[in-house]
């Protein structure tokens, strides 16, 4: 369970790891508006070869990145099935029997799962590169502007940083009682379709339960010390944008005009 | 049949960069039929040590020998249900662990996991509820409006009712208060005397440690650094100071006296014997 690489920061020290979280959201989101833009295979492939030097950038392991791909695997092979039944246009590549596997198909699978790649390559790298809590006081210093909309910006920020807390908690908890269960003679790998109903249960409704206990937990816990969410209240921790930010941002900005024009030119 | 390690180590999430050595070379050998006590700094890597005993976690190198298995390092292990049946291991604060609607359901699940056979499965944990001090009115109950000292109870008599050989412990007194505590390790000394068992326990409460085990084994930054049995243990004081232990009561009530100039034997474990050896010394003097 300690293995999961999706959302996990790393600590290490890297230009990537100081920049300001709130450059590095905004960048994240010109990099994905990018990625949407249809640009074909030139496209995708600077965008790769940016993403990958990236990576290098932020000394971050290659490997970590498709570790964090995987669990998308599955869904790329039901894409891959559902688009070969439904797009029926371009040239005929395969024919089994009758059974005609057309281009398109082909082609528009291999767009989505090198977008969603890009994606997930992007999205990896900001919460590799940044602790959970710079990256809610991000998300709040961005939506602060849209305060004046009713937007709770700090109650929303506040709700991301305890849901990012309590993962870590979550995945010891279920580890702790995957083990205890164990203990007790559960088999998540053999067993038949009851037991495996069983042996899921016995992991969940403990899980809900102490899930449940926490949250109470919490709540009482911030009740206690007088928290208020629409408080006035100061930062210990001030992001500060430098120069550096601000070079990244028109980078990404011209990343994206790049991209368009190529998209209109093709 | 023995338990023992051999030059077992084990490092968390290995390869990455949040990789710990929990263990590194432990060698020790726990002998059957008494109760141990595990003791430790926390971080000191007894909750690692006590999971490679029903192999919940595998030795990075070395090897376990449990009973009549050996669990060597990168080989994978087949059938370890019979293992865990044998080796029955109650983590800390195991109340969370507990999901079925009965209380009675929640023991039974074990032993018919393990493939007892219904009846006899039921019949294992009735008693298993009554040898934790829970009467069969219990049984239809739902564990989760039981107060948490009795929820502590029904979490063990789920592992008893499997009928382990050795019977494996994490802080099972841990937020007890000292009568649940007391009654607590008097379950663990019954399963030992009355019906064989191998108890092996980890605590911090050195009280316990004298009053309800035999041997004792320290462990440090991932090493077993010692192994004695338990009087001999407290009685080496130097060894105490060195090991940063606080002695328990007796024997600290013990060794004060000795040092204000009383004259008393060394090997004084219990407030009874204390008390007659001082009115001994004190009638000797008039």
């Amino acid at each position: 369970m300690n293995n999961i690489a999706l959302g996990r920061y790393i600590p290490l020290n890297s230009i990537m790891h100081r920049m300001d979280p709130r450059a590095k959201i905004l960048a994240m989101l010109g990099m994905l508006t990018a990625i949407f833009i249809p640009t074909g295979f030139i496209g995708y492939g600077i965008m790769a070869v940016i993403i990958i030097s990236v990576v290098f950038m932020s000394k971050l392991k290659l490997n970590f990145l498709i570790r964090a791909m995987k669990p998308m695997m599955f869904m790329l092979v039901f894409l891959m099935i559902i688009n070969i039944f439904v797009l029926k246009t371009g040239y005929v590549v395969v024919d089994i029997y009758g059974f005609k596997i057309y281009s398109d198909a082909i082609f528009q699978t291999l767009y989505i799962s090198i977008r969603l790649m890009l994606m997930i390559m992007i999205t990896t790298i900001l919460t590799a590169t940044t602790k959970p809590l710079d990256l809610t006081l991000g998300i709040e210093d961005l939506l602060a502007p849209f305060k004046r909309f009713k937007v709770p910006a700090h109650e929303i920020a506040m709700m991301i940083s305890i849901a990012l807390r309590f993962i870590p908690t979550l995945i010891e908890e279920t580890d702790r009682i995957m083990k205890a269960q164990a203990s007790r003679g559960v088999d998540l790998a053999e067993g038949k379709f009851k037991e495996k109903i069983l042996a899921i249960l016995s992991l969940i409704v403990p899980l809900f339960v102490s899930s449940f206990q926490r949250a109470e937990d919490l709540a009482d816990a911030m009740e206690a010390r007088g928290y208020v969410p629409q408080a006035p209240r100061t930062r210990y921790k001030q992001l500060k944008r430098t120069w550096r930010d601000n070079f990244m941002l028109l980078i990404v900005l011209a990343i994206i005009i790049a991209m368009v024009a190529l998209a209109i030119s093709l | 049949m023995p338990i023992a390690f051999k030059q077992v180590s084990y490092e968390y999430s290995p390869g990455t960069p949040f990789a710990y050595g929990a263990l590194n070379g432990v060698d020790v050998e726990i002998t059957e039929g008494k109760v141990t006590a595990i003791i430790g700094a926390t971080g000191s890597g007894k909750s690692t040590l006590i999971q490679h005993l029903n192999a919940l976690l595998l030795p990075s190198k070395g090897e376990v020998e449990v009973l009549d298995r050996t669990i060597v390092a990168g080989v994978k292990p087949k059938q370890l249900k019979s293992l865990r049946q044998n080796v029955g291991l109650v983590f800390q604060f195991p109340e969370y662990q507990l999901f079925e609607e009965t209380i009675l359901k929640d023991i039974i699940f074990g032993p018919i996991n393990f493939g007892v056979e219904p009846q006899e499965a039921e019949l294992r944990s009735l008693h298993a509820l009554n040898v934790v001090g829970l009467d069969e009115s219990y049984a239809e109950k739902s564990p989760l409006d039981l107060s948490g000292g009795q929820k502590r109870r029904v979490a063990i008599a789920g592992i008893l009712a499997i009928d382990p050989y050795v019977l494996v412990l994490d802080e099972p007194t841990a937020g007890l208060d000292p009568q649940g505590s007391k009654s607590m390790m008097n379950l663990f000394m019954t399963m030992n005397r009355k019906y064989g068992k191998t108890v092996l326990i980890v605590t911090h409460d050195m009280e316990h440690v004298l009053t309800y085990c035999d041997e004792v084994i320290v462990v440090d930054k991932g090493k077993v650094i010692l192994k004695s049995d338990v009087r001999s243990f407290f009685k080496d004081e130097s060894l105490l100071v060195e090991l940063n232990i606080c002695p328990p009561k007796v024997v600290d009530m013990r060794r004060q006296l000795q040092k204000a100039g009383m004259k008393l034997p060394d090997d004084i474990f219990d407030i009874e014997s204390l008390a007659m050896a001082i009115a001994k010394e004190v009638n000797g003097h008039e």
